[in-house]
């Protein structure tokens, strides 16, 4: 079963290969508020979620202390676990600011995460399309399914 | 860079066909010191060489043969040597393809002793 | 903005509940996640002090189901209200495509409401947002108390809402209110994306 999926069709090619040459275990494309574009490894689309606000966060609370000391951005992070380790960048692209978590096992590494990323960042603004004036994506009498949606949410 | 990481790498360095000598985190992949030519990308080398070595040391374990002391590749056009140092340190060293490799092995060593 | 897939036709949308500390926001939250069935939500994310109040965010996944054909979900954020984490609300607004502004039905709160309101509207101008562009609706919380100590909703509506959004009366503890509050903002964020928009 393929795990890398992609709701931006060009971050899928570079993140695929990002994941082959990396050996990371899990990663996330996501915007600075926590929307995921592409993500490798997930099972669960709640769980991919909440991975991307938490990581979204991490940036975001961290991007504060850098401004507090003057320095423009923190380049990466990294969170090293005994078994796992979570490395998180952001990069600039014609789209604005992206981010990506990546999660690493024992089978790659802090290096070869930060290296491939590179690649993976250079692949990425390069394939980045300028955005498109987009057409409704509902239909105007969406309420009825909303409702059915939210009342069997509710139990309702 | 410590005195000691530096004399450590100095002496690989001298040696003949040598382009650069780095210490590596062996988990992390990162340099902890390098002395490299300026065509030598030493963050590719020390992240690449610490998979590598991870990769084979799984390999001799899985052959029964123990953990590696010494790690020689051969290219057309290059040569990488990796030596095991203690606390999970990798001392890397990448030269052309006529590098001496007993020569570099022999300074590798010491300075994996110097390490301890 | 919404984030839209029109390959596997999913829309996922961030709605953050706002509003003064003690308002009620991880309540309703709360009280979502103990209504919803497992499989439609995710893990109650809560980054919380030691004495359960909201240091970053509360958030839980949601997943709506099928509307126009799109798998549809929400991710619900909380802010914490406090007047000393402004810079932590501010980065949990980021990228918001509606908000929830919960008030504190009690009259003596209305200063801390009107202050929340006002501090809402300079940090989506920081994030370079619009208020009068932003999908919105108003939450009276706590309306179970004696009415001789909260406002009605016409009071409050015109001490908070005075550009008329959709408004409800709440008393999030017990849920009464909670699902047209969250039902409310929804038709709002969702109707943007039944209208043509640039991206």
């Amino acid at each position: 079963m393929r795990t890398t999926r992609a709701v931006e069709g060009w971050t899928l090619v570079p993140l695929e290969r990002f994941i082959m040459e990396s050996g990371a275990r899990l990663a996330l494309l996501m915007t600075p508020a926590g929307q995921v574009l592409a993500q490798h490894g997930f099972t669960r689309a709640v769980d991919v979620m909440s991975a991307a606000a938490l990581g979204a966060a991490i940036v975001s609370s961290t991007g504060e202390i850098a401004k507090m000391m003057d320095e423009p951005e923190f380049r990466a992070l990294n969170h090293q676990g005994v078994e796992h380790g979570i490395f998180l960048a952001g990069f600039e692209t014609l789209r604005g600011r992206l981010l990506a978590l990546v999660v690493y096992g024992t089978d790659s590494s802090m290096g070869l995460v930060e290296l491939f990323f590179q690649t993976l960042k250079a692949e990425l603004v390069a394939a980045c399309p300028v955005e498109e004036r987009r057409e409704p994506v509902l239909a105007a009498d969406f309420e009825h399914e909303l409702n059915a949606s939210l009342g069997s949410l509710f139990g309702r | 860079m410590t005195t000691r990481f530096r004399l450590a790498l100095d002496s690989i360095t001298r040696v003949r066909g040598v382009h650069g000598a780095l210490l590596v985190a062996g988990d992390d992949g990162l340099i902890i010191a390098e002395a490299l030519m300026e065509k030598v990308n030493g963050k590719a080398v020390a992240a690449l060489a610490a998979s590598l070595a991870k990769r084979l040391r799984r390999s001799m374990e899985a052959c029964k043969a123990g953990a590696p002391h010494f790690m020689h590749l051969q290219a057309q056009d290059g040569t990488l040597v990796v030596v095991p140092a203690p606390d999970g340190v990798l001392v890397v060293t990448v030269g052309d393809a006529r590098m001496n490799v007993g020569l570099v092995r022999l300074e590798m060593l010491r300075a994996a002793e110097a390490l301890a | 903005m919404s984030l839209v897939n029109f390959t596997t036709r999913e829309i996922t949308c961030k709605i953050v509940y706002y509003g003064p500390g003690r308002s009620g926001k991880t309540t309703n939250l709360q009280y979502i996640y103990g209504r919803v069935p497992e499989g439609r939500r995710g893990r109650m994310v809560s980054l919380a002090t030691k004495t359960d109040r909201t240091l970053f965010f509360d958030f839980l996944p949601l997943e709506l189901g099928q509307i126009s054909g799109f798998t549809t979900r929400f991710q619900l954020y909380t802010v914490p209200g406090q007047v000393y984490y402004n810079a932590t609300r501010k980065l949990v607004l980021q990228g918001a495509d509606g908000v929830v502004f919960v008030a504190d039905s009690q009259a003596r709160q209305l200063d801390e409401n009107i202050e929340s309101l006002q501090n809402l509207q300079i940090n989506l101008l920081d994030n370079g947002m619009d208020v009068r562009d932003l999908p919105v609706v108003y939450q009276y919380n706590k309306q179970d108390l004696p009415q001789d100590l909260i406002l009605s909703k016409r009071e409050l509506d015109d001490a908070l809402n005075f550009r008329q959004r959709p408004s409800f009366q709440a008393d999030a503890l017990s849920g009464s209110g909670v699902f047209e509050t969250l039902k409310g903002v929804s038709e709002l964020v969702l109707r943007r994306l039944s209208e043509v928009s640039t991206a």
